[in-house]
């Protein structure tokens, strides 16, 4: 392709005005320019929060991780359903988004920002004229991402941030189920959303979700690090302790299953950050150990079953070589059969290794993927279902798994053994753990979206309440 | 210019030494990003990975000579939008300088004076995509008027309707997402001023309720816009649709779909394996028609309809054969004196168009016998030989290929041996139907009236083979019967006779006598007289309970002889009288 000669706009009907697509998970908050593959800016939800000198100081995006200051808390705006719930902090968190790497920090109200603080001997120049504020998003249009569930006031206070305090000309909420399987090429599609705090199974039908059908489950990514901490509690050598880098000061390299030689690190007692602060470094060791190790049980039937050749499921994942896993500590495992059953709850509920201390209850059936798939479908028209079967998208990070949509698919195949089942499920790892955030950028760019944009005139004219008529 | 002329002006030899020929190198090309002391180490084979960097290569190089054409961030507005949003989009940038010379200047000015009318510079442009929002077509909405002459309803209320109607409208007629999103509340002040008061039940509304309200409104909105008599083909259609959607129907199908869609794997499994199965029996029934149209080309060979009653004699036959000799001859072939030209002539070989069936068969036996026999006489000695090796070698594999079936299967498939074979086809009905009608007019009565009484209809139900072999019986042994029926009935008559002349002569001797010798002898006279009576009483008396007894055996021996004995129970007076005049005939006897 010449780079010097623009596609025809026929060819793939897009017309690109600039926007910013927005897309924002419990885990991480994706912001990027409309027409691009992959996000620019990609950063934790998450934010720190410690006091210095008796100021408060905030962290955002990846500096979280990295400095254990003292008194460091780390906290989220969202909800664990995905739904905002400290609204100033989220709009912090979004602005750093966009300003870390797309706009650029504006120069805020030039009255204010110091660049024009008159020094003391001069006189002050004339001030009138200048536009008092200049907005952060004043010549983007933003295009943000919702779950299927969000509630009316939480869309109409997204809008009103949009708008009122970022001042951008053009607005649109789209749900991430629809973005997901824009992403995947189909308007109809039946998206299985598999997140860090939520799994999520939406009908889309013609662009459109089937609210009827939607259908959510806290078993998502972070769920499954619970489980791995059950399973480390009951662990049979010896149970294990995640010591996240920031403790470790050295260590020696140690035969598997021997305990770790390590020097930690100590802190004085006036040092030592939050223990959100290690909750989180160690969240991040887990998801390292879930895809260095952790395996769905491909089926075909649960792991507790026997399979179709008359074998335990169990005998044979006990069979399959273990996998090997060192801790920051230098403690190392081979894990066997425990790497399946860490996820196999997401398939089937007894299968839960129980945990006390967890902040997850214990599952119920109705929150497994397979169920939530049934209940969605039950949930729509039944002239709509064969086709939703045969256009099961699956994204999320988590749906990363190795084995998972093998599983999935076994599932669906023993559930509707009548109408073909097909899954389409990127194998680009980029692809599935933004679906939504591609989705989007396909659909801001799209020459035929510009005019569903809410505009700010419109937005003036009828109040916040226009989200709800138009992002339907 | 030919190199010639240049020679010449510049006063060279004319014929210069020949320019050395250049020598055609052929060097494999080496990739970009490999100096050329490594590609000559690489030697003659490549290496079979390509080895070369893959980079960015850029503009070519007469690109760089072009003017740089600018592109510029141009605002534009979407019409299908109702608010004139400007959204921006890069662009390239309108040159002047590429227009026409003349016109240029002109262009200027004008563009001086938009610029001085319109401080922005930049028209704003019109998005081409606009013209891709389109609107699903749904009817006019109704008045009030219209609305409560033609479209009350006792299920829908005004508001509901409306309600209805803006959805659909909302959703482009998307009955999916209408029946998703639909959520009307009936009373939504009332709720909300005393939340004490009853809440209405929540209607719930299915698909089809709200497809048939929304059909009856918009076939009615379309008969009130145009009459039915006048509107065209397309709408009529449409509304006949409209009009004829049964909800119920709709909901029925759903049901089912739902059912076809919740199948078990079990189900799944059968329906799989019946549609393997439909697909076998599809498959080979277009072998099936194929062979049945061949057999039945086969039927259709036209029968001979020459004479061939001169043929039936050996002097006709040795006839044909010389008449064909002559025309083989006449032929220079050595067909039919070919290798079984010493062997009987076989008769198939000879008639032209012999009758389908039996021709069949007769080749069928031929074959054998043309393979059979030992040397062949004929100078092509080793090709009959081979010829007939092939021959025996066919029929053997056509015998071991064909399967032989037990008697039972035989009998199962209604397989036949038949030593001679009528030719045409004929109906077995009608063949039992002619072993009724006897030569005699009174005699198919007779017969027909026994077969009444036996309760057996004259044309048979159900001409089996073997009905109709046991049918055959019944009737010959009907025909025997009546045949000593019409004997005993002779032999009465004359008894009768006779007995009747012996009376007389008895008579006329006893008037002789008592004319003789009167009173003395008469006692003694009387008694051989009463006794010979008495004999023929007792010859005549006797015979109805014997009668009964004979003939009640032999119905037995009928019936276990006879097919049916079910209906030989059934024997009625006159079959039986006619038994038991045979039977007091054989008494006599």
């Amino acid at each position: 392709m010449n780079p010097s000669i623009p596609p025809s706009t026929a060819e793939y009907g897009g017309d690109e005005v600039s926007a910013i697509v927005l897309d924002s998970g419990y885990s991480t908050t994706r912001a990027g320019f409309a027409g691009e593959d992959t996000p620019k800016s990609l950063i934790p939800t998450y934010y720190g929060r410690y006091s210095l000198d008796g100021q408060e100081k905030l962290v955002f995006g990846d500096d979280v991780f990295v400095t254990p200051r003292p008194g460091l808390s780390v906290h989220n705006p969202m909800g664990r359903d995905g739904i905002v719930e400290d609204w100033d902090m989220a709009e912090r968190v979004w602005e750093y988004a966009f300003t870390s790497r797309l706009t650029g920090p504006k120069s805020g109200n030039p009255l204010q920002n110091g660049l024009n603080d008159v020094l003391e001997g001069e006189l002050p120049t004339d001030m009138e004229g200048v536009e008092s504020e200049e907005k952060l998003l004043a010549d983007s249009p933003l295009l943000m991402s919702e779950p299927g569930w969000n509630p009316t006031k939480a869309r109409e206070k997204t809008i009103e941030i949009a708008m009122e305090k970022w001042g951008t000309p053009a607005f649109y909420l789209a749900r991430n189920g629809v973005l997901s399987a824009f992403a995947a090429g189909k308007a109809s599609a039946l998206v299985v959303d598999i997140g860090a705090s939520n799994i999520s199974v939406t009908p889309v039908h013609d662009g459109m979700i089937l609210k009827r059908g939607v259908q959510h489950s806290p078993l998502g990514g972070d769920y499954i690090s619970s489980q791995i901490r059950a399973l480390f509690k009951s662990n049979a050598p010896q149970p294990i302790s995640i010591t996240p880098h920031y403790l470790i000061s050295s260590k020696t390299a140690v035969d598997a299953g021997q305990p770790p030689q390590v020097k930690l690190k100590t802190f004085p007692p006036d040092r030592v950050p939050d223990s959100s602060y290690r909750t989180l470094l160690e969240e991040r060791t887990l998801s390292e150990f879930k895809e260095c190790v952790v395996q769905v049980w491909p089926g075909p039937n649960k792991l507790s079953a026997t399979g179709p050749n008359g074998v335990p499921n169990e005998e044979v994942a006990k069979s399959n070589p273990g996998r090997p896993f060192e801790f920051p500590d230098g403690y190392n495992q081979v894990f066997g059969i425990d790497r399946y059953r860490v996820v196999e709850s997401l398939f089937d509920a007894k299968a839960a290794i129980p945990d006390p201390e967890s902040l997850f209850p214990t599952p119920s059936p109705a929150q497994t993927v397979p169920e939530l798939i049934k209940n969605a479908l039950n949930g729509v028209d039944v002239d709509v279902r064969p086709h939703l079967l045969a256009n099961v998208v699956v994204t999320g990070a988590s749906s990363l798994l190795y084995g998972f949509t093998d599983r999935l698919n076994q599932e669906l195949m023993q559930m509707f053994p009548g109408p073909r089942v097909r899954i389409s499920a990127p194998g680009n790892t980029a692809e599935r753990k933004f679906g939504s955030w591609i989705g989007g950028s396909i659909l801001a760019s799209l020459g035929t979206f510009h005019q569903m944009w809410i505009s700010k005139k419109e937005f003036d004219e009828h109040g916040p309440n226009i989200v709800e008529k138009r992002c339907k | 210019m030919a190199a010639a002329d240049v020679r010449d002006m510049l006063d060279l030899p004319a014929e210069g030494q020949p320019r050395p020929h250049k020598k055609q190198k052929v060097v494999e090309k080496r990739p970009e990003g490999i100096t050329r002391e490594l590609f000559a180490l690489l030697g003659e084979r490549a290496p079979p990975i390509a080895i070369n960097e893959n980079r960015y290569k850029g503009r070519p190089k007469w690109m760089s000579k072009l003017r740089v054409r600018p592109w510029q961030m141009a605002p534009f507005v979407n019409s299908a939008r109702s608010d004139g949003l400007v959204l921006r989009h890069w662009q390239r940038k309108h040159e002047p300088g590429k227009l026409p010379a003349l016109e240029g200047s002109e262009m200027e000015v004008d563009e001086n004076n938009a610029d001085e009318t319109n401080p922005s510079s930049t028209p704003v442009e019109e998005s081409s995509f606009s013209k891709y929002n389109v609107k699903a077509r749904v009817p006019n909405r109704y008045t009030d008027e219209e609305y409560n002459r033609h479209l009350q309803s006792d299920k829908w209320s005004r508001q509901e309707t409306d309600y209805l109607m803006d959805l659909v409208e909302e959703y482009d007629l998307r009955w999916v997402v209408i029946a998703d999103r639909y959520d009307y509340q009936a009373h939504p002040i009332d709720t909300e001023t005393n939340a004490n008061a009853l809440v209405p039940a929540k209607q719930y509304r299915t698909m089809e309720q709200m497809k048939d309200r929304y059909y009856v409104i918009a076939s009615a909105m379309l008969a009130l816009e145009h009459p039915p008599s006048e509107m065209s083909e397309a709408e009529f259609e449409l509304h006949e649709k409209m009009k004829n959607f049964d909800p119920e129907r709709e909901r029925s199908r759903k049901e089912l779909a739902a059912l076809q869609l919740n199948r078990s794997a079990d189900d799944v499994r059968e329906e799989s394996i019946l549609l393997e199965e439909l697909k076998r029996i599809t498959a080979n029934e277009q072998d099936f028609i194929t062979e049945r149209r061949e057999l039945y080309s086969r039927l259709e060979v036209p029968i001979s309809v020459g004479n061939t009653t001169m043929y039936q004699s050996s002097q006709g036959l040795s006839q044909l054969l010389q008449t064909l000799l002559q025309a083989d001859k006449t032929k220079k072939r050595r067909s039919i004196m070919g290798p079984e030209g010493a062997a009987a002539p076989s008769p198939a070989g000879q008639t032209p168009a012999p009758n389908a069936p039996g021709s069949a068969r007769d080749s069928a036996a031929d074959t054998p016998t043309a393979a059979a026999p030992a040397p062949p006489p004929s100078n092509k000695k080793a090709a009959a030989a081979a010829a007939a090796a092939a021959a025996a070698a066919a029929t053997k594999e056509a015998q071991q290929s064909v399967r032989t079936l037990t008697p039972a299967e035989e009998a199962k498939y209604g397989v036949q041996h038949h030593d001679r074979l009528a030719p045409g086809v004929q109906f077995r009905s009608d063949r039992a139907q002619k072993m009724t009608q006897a030569k005699s007019n009174v005699q198919t009565q007779k017969l027909a009236a026994a077969l009444a009484e036996l309760e057996i209809p004259l044309r048979l139900v159900m001409p089996t083979e073997r009905v109709c072999k046991d049918f055959e019986k019944l009737i010959h042994s009907v025909n025997l019967l009546l045949e000593a029926r019409k004997v005993a009935e002779k032999v009465e008559g004359e008894i009768r006779v006779l007995e009747a002349a012996k009376e007389e002569r008895e008579r006329k001797n006893k008037e002789k006598e008592e004319k003789e010798k009167p009173e003395v002898k008469s006692e003694q006279e009387d008694r051989p007289l009463s006794a010979a009576d008495a004999a023929i009483e007792a010859a005549a008396a006797p015979d109805p309970p014997s009668t009964a007894e004979t003939g009640d055996k032999a119905t037995g021996d009928g019936g276990a002889a006879g097919p049916d004995q079910g209906t030989s129970h059934k024997r009625s007076a006159s079959v039986l009288s006619g038994t038991s005049d045979k039977s007091s005939k054989r008494q006599r006897k």
